[in-house]
């Protein structure tokens, strides 16, 4: 958001009474949305396998441990309730089993061949995929098949101790139950193969399965698929020999199949007409359906989990769409904001360049003052000091340390002082307007210094007929603190690229309150200041634009201003301006269909200011979001690198816009951090905005001002004496 | 770090507080620039040593990171170290020494001869000569004092081995001790090179890592490790007080000092960071990380001459632990091994073992019996702290009333 200064004035402090009761939600909501965000994120790196995930294979063992009928035995391995037992599949029956499944573009395949050919088989899927695919689970079930566990990650079991193994098993039979509303009794461990490679280490797993009341079942025959041998070579390994029964092991995951999908469309009708049948396990064996279904809570909590899988693999893909979005618009956003600077830089540092004839008749100054006693001498001393006719007025709004007598003392000629009872900012601006002698009025706050320079430079441009208003260059003053210096570089880049490029594109959202300048006629024309706004400044430039006038940058018209010094000072006075500027765009909403100028500005200003005030940095968290997690997840190296890129664009734009202001570069070293933070904090700032506007905060708002309003006479309410407190020293 | 590798890391407190920041003999009667202690400092160095005891006892790797005790604690000494060399050097540097050494003594005088009576002698390791060499670490700590490996314990109390435990901590003296004798040069060379002088050490900690460097001599190498490791910090103390930080805009070291911690911790996680392989055992990552968050801490530096209201009830504990600082450091190590071995010692009563077994795996009650044992310590030992002071023996010097006995007394306790 590009900055302005600080305004005063009674609208902030109506939010006062409601401040301390919205405080929590103010970090609560954006924080639960993060962290909401987050946990999604952390449930698909967990479900892609991206955390926890251990790929060791244990290296081949002695088998002396392993009963003798094990080896020997079929690839049915039974260790149930004490049992060691095997079974084989009888002749003439083949039982094809496709593991690590399903795979969204490879498992349909693989059921479409089985369908044609009218057979059945067992895929073993893992928690992860069935998690992910549920529907295809549904459908193995639906046409036939038998589906069986896999575990949920696919880890080596035998590094496992039995509780990551009863994990496994538990979290893999609730993905499948969430996905098809069974549970299944049969297990493939991960990195199996033929009953006789079963090993010391693989064999107290395998007994510690059957004993949860689980079948193992390995492979009397290995396809090697996922070598991707070819098709014929596939089939060849496959084939059991003799007409032997055999359970075939094959994958519909985990790359590219379509060799087994190819094998598959040949071996099952080739070996169909040898009088093979494909079934599944249960029927092949004749043994009752390894499938029990689920009823009650186990399926709903089952379903949950399915759903939330499924939440946030839509929620992780809606995030990457707008870090895409953000990040075009971050790096679109630098780019044109360097490539317009430097046009505008070039435009108006040309040698001959003017706006028009030289400006030199005598302006009105303007200073609104509320409370501003410590500050309000050094900013008339500035004013007195300036190189250019000036009418100095100060307009006391009914301050209470006396403001109005320092000035009055200083007895200045060309100073004059107005007081009024307290009534805002916007209101005092007018009586100054009303009081002014001069066609060209500038304006100030009470806070601010001006250079000797400052007020000729600003008036120039109106030597245009068509300028309406100015923006001058507003700068931190107290730039030491870490805080000072982050503002320093957001003013710097505000106002010496972003400003140049608003200029040049002819949308200038704002003049500041510390430094602008505007012709008197034109703002006759559009009724003066408002009050309908927290943001009158952002108000008035709009109506300028829509009216017709150029609203331009005058890039020397420097003004120092003290920049807030805590974080809470800083949150509340940009709580201000988001919600101003929030509430200007909706208030100049219909300029969207106005005809001429004010379409114009509709049209194209309008949408820009809210793209990048309003919009942008409610998705810009996402960057550090996926920092994050790139760092946990990885790819860790290239997500340092992406975000350093970032980083190193921005650095670019800020030393450019340091550059041109002439400014020493030393603040940059606050940059990194300085982008890591504001965004967090721009962030919680917009939200609440958004909050404040959904729910009605204005209505809310204007009438706790008149209250205030009632009180005034009387004595400032409390919390606008708060509000003002909170404007510090002046500048230097 | 050292090679005698401690069984803990080590860590610890510093040395004498404070006074002798104070010209002998301050007077009592009120006048305008007497030092005040800064509360401030109290309470890390009080932070450094509770976290040293707690670390000792749990072995959790990333309590040092969450707060790096010893750079902390060598800041803090190197800040009054420089606030003392407005008076002359080599008086300074006696003071020092002299407040450092006769605790470490008293802990020798009871080590050595518990050790020597469990059969240590000039033949243990096979080189009289050296072995009396060696002895006189105990006095002028040079080098690490020797210690004997291997010993038995004394049943039911005291754990086996009990020497090396005794022994670990005490490179931290030795550090210091060289510390405070290099000074003098030190703060001249900050003082020309205020910049190059505070990086120095963390250089010296990257030629070290990096292998551009390498000392064959354990006992040589121990000391420039630990040099390396901490000397930036000992140096940035200096350089507060010296008010090179102040010359710095202020928005620098929170601006910098994240971006070198993170790095210092990215270093450590990718060279095997894990319990029993912390940020002592990669001495790069220690001194970056060190160096970054005592730059923050003494770029907070609040400099409290009294106590924030809400930290008031702590200040007789605080002011306890900085007036005993180095007893508590020289002592916790042998204390928390005799409360572990008491407390394993319970498991020899039946009815505990059977249904209170998660008591008796409990660390805490450890913790509290270990604090218990260093209070005895403090009462039995502490007085040493006050002997090399100069100061009149206190038993309990917690700052209340009746331990200060006068206004002038709480100032000057170290």
């Amino acid at each position: 958001m590009a900055p302005r200064t600080r305004r005063h004035g009674a609208a902030p402090g109506a939010r006062g009474g409601s401040r301390r009761r919205r405080l929590p939600l103010r970090l609560l909501l954006p924080v639960l949305v993060l962290v909401a965000l987050m946990a999604m994120l952390m449930l698909r790196g967990y479900v892609h396998s991206e955390i926890l995930a251990d790929h060791r294979v244990q290296p081949p063992a002695a088998t002396d441990q392993v009963p003798q009928k094990i080896l020997e035995g079929g690839p049915v391995i039974d260790t149930r309730a004490g049992r060691t037992e095997s079974m084989s599949v009888p002749d003439h029956k083949l039982v094809l089993t496709f593991d690590d499944g399903p795979d969204p573009v490879w498992t349909p395949k693989v059921l479409d061949v089985l369908k044609e050919h009218h057979a059945h088989a067992v895929f073993f899927v893992t928690g992860t995929m069935a998690s992910r695919y549920p529907d295809l689970v549904q459908r193995m079930v639906d046409e036939g098949h038998e589906v069986g566990l896999h575990t949920f990650n696919h880890p080596d079991l035998s590094y496992q101790s039995t509780s990551r193994i009863d994990w496994e098993l538990s979290q893999n039979q609730l993905a499948l139950t969430g996905a098809a509303g069974i549970r299944t009794s049969l297990f493939r461990p991960p990195y199996s193969s033929f009953a006789d490679a079963m090993d010391n280490k693989s064999w107290p797993v395998t007994e510690y399965i059957g004993s949860r009341g689980y079948l193992t079942v390995v492979n009397n025959t290995d396809s090697e698929d996922w070598k991707r041998p070819g098709a014929d070579e596939i089939i060849r390994r496959a084939t059991p020999h003799g007409g032997k029964g055999a359970i075939v092991l094959m994958h519909d995951s985990g790359g590219d199949r379509h060799q087994t999908v190819q094998a598959l469309d040949r071996f099952l009708p080739g070996l169909q007409e040898q009088g093979y049948e494909f079934d599944n396990l249960s029927e092949a064996l004749d043994l009752p359906s390894a499938h029990s279904e689920v009823t009650g809570a186990g399926l709903w909590k089952a379903k949950a989990w399915v759903f939330l899988v499924q939440a946030s693999e839509k929620v992780t893909d809606a995030l990457v769409v707008g870090l895409a979005v953000i990040g075009t618009l971050v790096i679109g956003r630098f780019g044109l904001m360097l490539l317009l600077s430097f046009a505008h830089a070039r435009k108006v540092r040309r040698r001959n360049f003017a706006w028009g004839p030289p400006v030199t008749r005598p302006v009105s100054v303007l200073v609104p003052a509320y409370n501003e006693a410590k500050c309000i001498e050094n900013t008339v001393r500035s004013l007195m000091a300036s190189d250019h006719p000036v009418e100095i007025i100060v307009v006391d709004d009914g301050s209470t340390d006396g403001t109005a007598r320092i000035v009055e003392a200083m007895g200045l000629p060309g100073v004059r002082v107005i007081r009024q009872l307290n009534a805002g900012k916007p209101a005092a601006l007018n009586r100054g307007l009303a009081n002014a002698s001069h066609d060209i009025v500038v304006m100030m706050d009470g806070d601010t210094v001006f250079e000797p320079s400052t007020v000729r430079e600003l008036v120039q441009p109106f030597g245009d007929p068509k300028v309406g208003a100015v923006a001058g260059n507003a700068k931190v003053g107290n730039k030491d603190s870490l805080i000072g210096a982050w503002q320093h570089i957001e003013y710097v880049m505000g106002f010496n690229l972003d400003r140049r490029m608003y200029d040049v594109l002819g949308c200038m959202p704002t003049i500041p309150g510390a430094v602008g300048a505007f012709r008197r006629s034109a703002l006759a024309r559009i009724g003066g200041m408002s009050d309908d706004t927290l943001a009158e400044d952002t108000d008035v430039t709009m109506a300028l634009h829509r009216d017709g006038w150029k609203v331009v940058y005058a890039e020397d018209a420097r003004a120092w201003t003290e920049a807030p010094e805590t974080v809470q000072q800083l949150w509340s006075q940009r709580y201000r301006w988001s919600y101003g500027t929030m509430q200007a765009i909706w208030k100049h909403r219909r300029a969207v269909v106005d005809r001429g100028p004010s379409g114009r500005f509709g049209r194209v200003g309008l949408p820009f200011v809210s793209l990048f005030m309003v919009v942008a940095p409610l998705l810009a968290p996402l960057i550090d979001i996926f920092l994050l997690y790139g760092i946990v997840f990885g790819p860790t190296e290239k997500t340092i690198g992406a975000w350093l890129g970032v980083l190193v664009l921005q650095a670019v734009c800020a030393a450019y816009a340091f550059r041109l202001d002439r400014e020493r570069m030393t603040h940059l070293i606050s940059l990194p951090l300085q982008q890591i933070l504001y965004r967090q904090l721009m962030y919680v700032v917009l939200l609440q905005s958004w909050i404040t506007a959904l729910t009605g905060g204005r209505l809310r708002w204007q009438k706790l001002r008149r209250t205030g309003a009632v009180e005034a006479p009387g004595g400032i309410p409390t919390q606008r004496q708060r509000v003002m407190n909170e404007q510090q020293e002046p500048v230097r | 770090m050292s090679t005698v590798p401690p069984p803990s890391d080590a860590l610890s407190s510093p040395p004498p507080g404070t006074d002798d920041t104070i010209p002998p003999a301050p007077p009592v009667t009120a006048e305008p620039r007497k030092p005040v202690r800064d509360r401030y400092f109290d309470l890390l160095r009080a932070i450094a040593l509770f976290r040293v005891v707690l670390y000792h006892l749990m072995g959790w790797a990333w309590l040092p990171v969450v707060f790096p005790s010893m750079g902390v604690m060598f800041a803090l000494a190197g800040n009054l170290m420089a606030r003392s060399l407005k008076r002359p050097a080599v008086q300074v540097v006696r003071s020092r020494t002299r407040r450092l050494l006769p605790p470490l003594w008293l802990l020798g005088a009871v080590g050595v001869t518990g050790m020597v009576a469990q059969g240590w002698g000039p033949d243990s390791e096979g080189h009289p000569g050296w072995w009396w060499f060696h002895l006189l670490y105990w006095i002028v700590p040079l080098s690490d004092p020797p210690f004997a490996e291997g010993l038995p314990g004394v049943h039911h109390i005291l754990g086996e081995d009990w020497a090396a435990e005794l022994g670990g901590p005490l490179w931290y003296i030795r550090a210091y001790l060289w510390y405070v004798l290099l000074s003098p040069f030190l703060l001249k060379a900050l003082k020309a090179l205020p910049w190059p002088t505070i990086l120095s050490p963390v250089a010296l900690a990257a030629a070290l890592e990096f292998g551009w460097l390498h000392i064959p001599v354990a006992r040589i190498d121990s000391a420039v490790t630990d040099f390396s490791t901490f000397g930036a910090c000992w140096i940035l103390g200096m350089a507060h007080q010296q008010g090179v930080l102040r010359r710095l805009p202020r928005y620098a070291v929170p601006s910098l000092a994240p971006f070198v911690a993170a790095f210092g911790l990215w270093y450590a996680l990718t060279h095997g960071f894990e319990e029993g392989h912390d940020l002592d055992d990669i001495p790069f990552a220690q001194s970056l990380w060190s160096l970054a968050t005592v730059a923050l801490l003494l770029n907070i530096s609040p400099s409290w001459t009294e106590w924030p209201r809400r930290l008031r009830r702590w200040d007789r504990l605080v002011t306890l632990l900085n007036s005993r600082a180095v007893t508590i450091y020289l002592w916790h190590n042998l204390c928390i091994l005799v409360a572990a071995t008491v407390w394993d010692d319970l498991w020899s009563i039946d009815t505990l073992a059977d249904h209170e077994a998660w008591l008796l795996e409990s660390p805490w009650p450890v913790l509290a019996l270990a604090w218990a044992l260093i209070a005895v310590c403090i009462v039995a030992f502490g007085w040493a702290e006050d002997l090399a002071a100069k100061r009149k023996p206190r038993l309990w010097p917690d700052g209340s009333v009746a331990a200060r006995g006068g206004t002038g007394g709480r100032r000057r306790q170290g």
